[in-house]
């Protein structure tokens, strides 16, 4: 008794009643075939392709049952009139052949869907289910998603690391891949961010945790991923509102049909193919291959929608030099100015040479309270040749330069319209020297000590190693036209426009010539994507069709609000990410088109008398698993 | 007071995107569920619940009802 009631409890479980329906209903048709073909027993023949039939057609007609009930009609009732009515006129191994077929691709359907949404599966898998936490002298051991902020965990080499947090001790190379789809292992050492689900590879290290659960970069990911699989593309919208119309419309027909030619058989063959299955699964398989794929390299695509938008992108902005810089300025000149010999009275004063680590000295002085990323740069070079007092006083001029005092000494450091402002200008050979630099591409600063010109130094953001080879594959995707807009000046922004090969460029933007300028893009019959660094310009990505974030990992805005995320600064990913698009728009198109010729082609084969009820049924599953199949191509696909 | 619940379950067996139909309304159907929505792509099913009157297990045989097996998930 219990044994039944185990295998009544087994049955209940859809996988299992699936598969023990399709063996049982394919042995039938086998040992029926059997009768009918070799042993001549017609009567022992049919009855094996009525079971197998009522067999197979129990799990369909029950859907087709909840379907009506839910006042809709679905290919599962389709089905079910076909096989009832091939039944009741006598074509039994038809019968029993369509509701074995449909059976058998539903399961195998499910088998390689399954496999599709693996990619989300093993993401989740990602995250320990334990972090070992440090107490004092001892560890414990706790759910991962329970461990707080500012909690000490320990991971070991080959571990991986359960918390987003940062290196609190110990030295390792981090395998990062999951996050940021970048398979050469990071070195983390104290102070370094890590994240949860990456591998701690050969060293002990501590992690001070920051976030844990479904607060982690991974987690975010995760939910992100999901989203974006189940945000449908307007193809796959228009498909649904379709196949609302399609499946009734169907049903009329063959009912039109049979009132015209009075063959029932007609009629119901036309109810199994007409079935609109490998339309509705042929965006959908699409999307979710395609953006699983890309979230394993790194690339989070919002969603079918961007997807398809991104694959018709034919214009790109960069928005701001510093997507294809490294992004840290550094001091690439300095040069000192000798005070002119100004005759005072009659005695010619002697003054002291000014050397260049002098200008460096008091140019560090002045920006040891400024923030700014040229500021770090100056006082960072200066720092490498002499210990830099604070200054007393400090007074920042946004956009022109800062001005401090040190014990007795004024002293200013900014551009030219600040030093002229204050009276103080420049010679001939300071001149020279500004604009020498100017023409290398060089931020040039100038330094002044009460009043006196003591030199400048020459910053350069050095362009990223990939940017060339970046923009190259850009071109070779088919995006045309290419443009940086930035605030720099004209010379910076051209010479690294010059580096890279981009031939348009708008210098001195601000924010609303921006908008501008991809208005006009968008007015010349462009798809624009911008490219940001998806914080401080989340408003001029959402001017163009695609905003695309660079080095998302571990900023949460980015990762929510940028319709495509790079979780690297990989510049190549950029030409990655829409060329996974337009691959996998490619891929819905033949998609679609797959299936809209099945079943042309089938509609024409029972109208000239070609194609009965099983050769159809078997034509159109035969349909679905190509499109399915086509679908998981993008997984691989070069 | 009436205390709803949001149950995240998780599918990788859906198959066609009509059967998405079939486990929303007969989760509607039960007395106790609020909302209940079902995401083919990814076969994510979002049921909010009041837990005094519908259980998860509740939940899991309806979906089983419509056909396909699923899990409770974290997120």
């Amino acid at each position: 008794m219990t044994s039944f009631n185990q295998y009544i409890s087994l049955f209940k479980k859809p996988a299992f009643r699936k598969k023990v329906l399709l063996t049982v209903s394919g042995i039938s048709i086998l040992i029926g075939w059997f009768f009918l073909g070799v042993m001549d027993n017609p009567f022992a023949g049919n009855i094996l392709m009525v079971l197998a039939a009522v067999v197979a057609g129990y799990e369909i007609i029950h859907k087709a049952w909840l379907g009506l009930r839910n006042r809709q009609t679905n290919i599962e009732l389709l089905v079910s009139i076909a096989a009832i009515g091939g039944l009741s006129i006598g074509i039994y191994w038809e019968s029993a052949a369509v509701t074995f077929l449909f059976l058998l691709g539903g399961w195998l359907e499910s088998r390689t869907l399954q496999n599709t949404r693996k990619t989300l599966k093993s993401l989740v898998d990602l995250v320990p289910e334990t972090a070992l936490v440090v107490r004092g002298e001892e560890t414990e051991t706790i759910p991962a998603r329970q461990v707080e902020k500012d909690m000490l965990v320990q991971v070991q080499p080959g571990g991986r690391i359960p918390v987003d947090g940062k290196v609190e001790s110990g030295e390792s190379s981090v395998d990062e891949s999951a996050i940021t789809g970048e398979s050469i292992p990071a070195d983390k050492r104290k102070g370094s961010q890590v994240y949860a689900g990456t591998i701690n590879q050969n060293g002990r290290i501590f992690v001070r945790a920051g976030k844990a659960g479904a607060d982690t970069t991974l987690a975010k990911i995760i939910g992100r991923v999901e989203e974006a699989q189940d945000a449908k593309a307007p193809t796959q919208r228009f498909i649904e509102r379709f196949a609302r119309w399609y499946t009734p419309g169907i049903v009329g027909l063959s009912v039109v049909s049979f009132i015209i030619t009075q063959n029932i058989e007609l009629a119901i063959t036309l109810l199994v193919i007409g079935c609109p299955g490998a339309l509705v699964i042929s965006t959908p398989i699409s999307v979710i291959t395609g953006i699983g794929r890309a979230a394993k390299e790194g690339i989070l695509i919002k969603g079918g929608e961007y997807l398809e938008n991104a694959g018709k992108i034919s214009a790109l902005a960069f928005d701001k030099t510093g997507t294809l810089t490294e992004g840290k300025p550094r001091v690439t000149e300095v040069f000192s100015l000798q005070p002119e010999n100004v005759l005072s009275g009659h005695e010619e004063i002697e003054l002291e040479e000014i050397t260049e680590p002098e200008v460096l000295y008091w140019a560090g002085i002045a920006e040891s309270g400024s923030e700014h990323p040229l500021a770090k740069a100056i006082l960072e070079k200066a720092r490498n040749e002499k210990v830099i007092p604070e200054a007393d006083t400090f007074q920042s001029h946004t956009g022109f330069g800062v001005s401090a005092g040190y014990q007795e000494n004024k002293i200013l450091v900014g551009n030219r319209s600040f030093m002229e402002e204050r009276n103080i200008h420049l010679n001939e050979e300071g001149l020279q020297h500004v604009e020498a630099l100017s023409e290398k591409g060089r931020t040039v600063v100038l330094v002044a000590k009460n009043g006196e010109l003591l030199g400048g130094i020459g910053l350069f953001d050095t362009i990223r190693e990939d940017a060339v080879s970046a923009i190259q594959k850009l071109r070779e995707i088919g995006i045309e036209e290419l443009v940086i807009l930035t605030g720099d000046s004209d010379s910076t922004a051209q010479s690294i426009a010059g580096d890279v090969g981009i031939k348009t460029v708008y210098s001195r933007m601000f924010p609303d010539d921006k908008h501008k300028i991809i208005k006009q893009l968008k007015a010349d019959g462009h798809r624009v994507a911008m490219v940001g660094d998806g914080i401080n310009d989340a408003l001029a990505l959402t001017d163009s069709d695609i905003g695309i974030a660079m080095g998302a990992a571990g900023t949460d805005v980015a990762i929510e609000s940028a319709d495509i995320a790079l979780m690297t600064d990989d510049l190549g990913k950029i030409s990655e990410a829409l060329r996974l698009s337009k691959l996998t728009l490619r891929n819905i198109h033949q998609n679609v088109m797959i299936a809209l010729i099945t079943v042309a082609a089938l509609l024409a084969g029972v109208f000239s008398g070609e194609v009965h009820m099983a050769g159809g049924m078997l034509i159109h599953e035969l349909s679905v698993l190509l499109v399915i199949l086509n679908g998981m191509r993008l997984k691989w696909m070069k | 007071m009436k205390l709803t619940q949001k149950t995240i379950l998780r599918s990788d067996e859906l198959n066609c995107p009509s059967c998405v139909n079939n486990i929303e309304s007969n989760l509607k159907s039960m007395k106790g569920v609020e909302k209940a929505t079902v995401q083919f792509n990814s076969g994510k099913i979002e049921v909010e619940h009041d837990p005094e009157l519908v259980t998860e297990e509740d939940l899991l045989a309806s979906v089983q009802q419509s056909g396909y097996s699923a899990k409770v998930s974290p997120f």
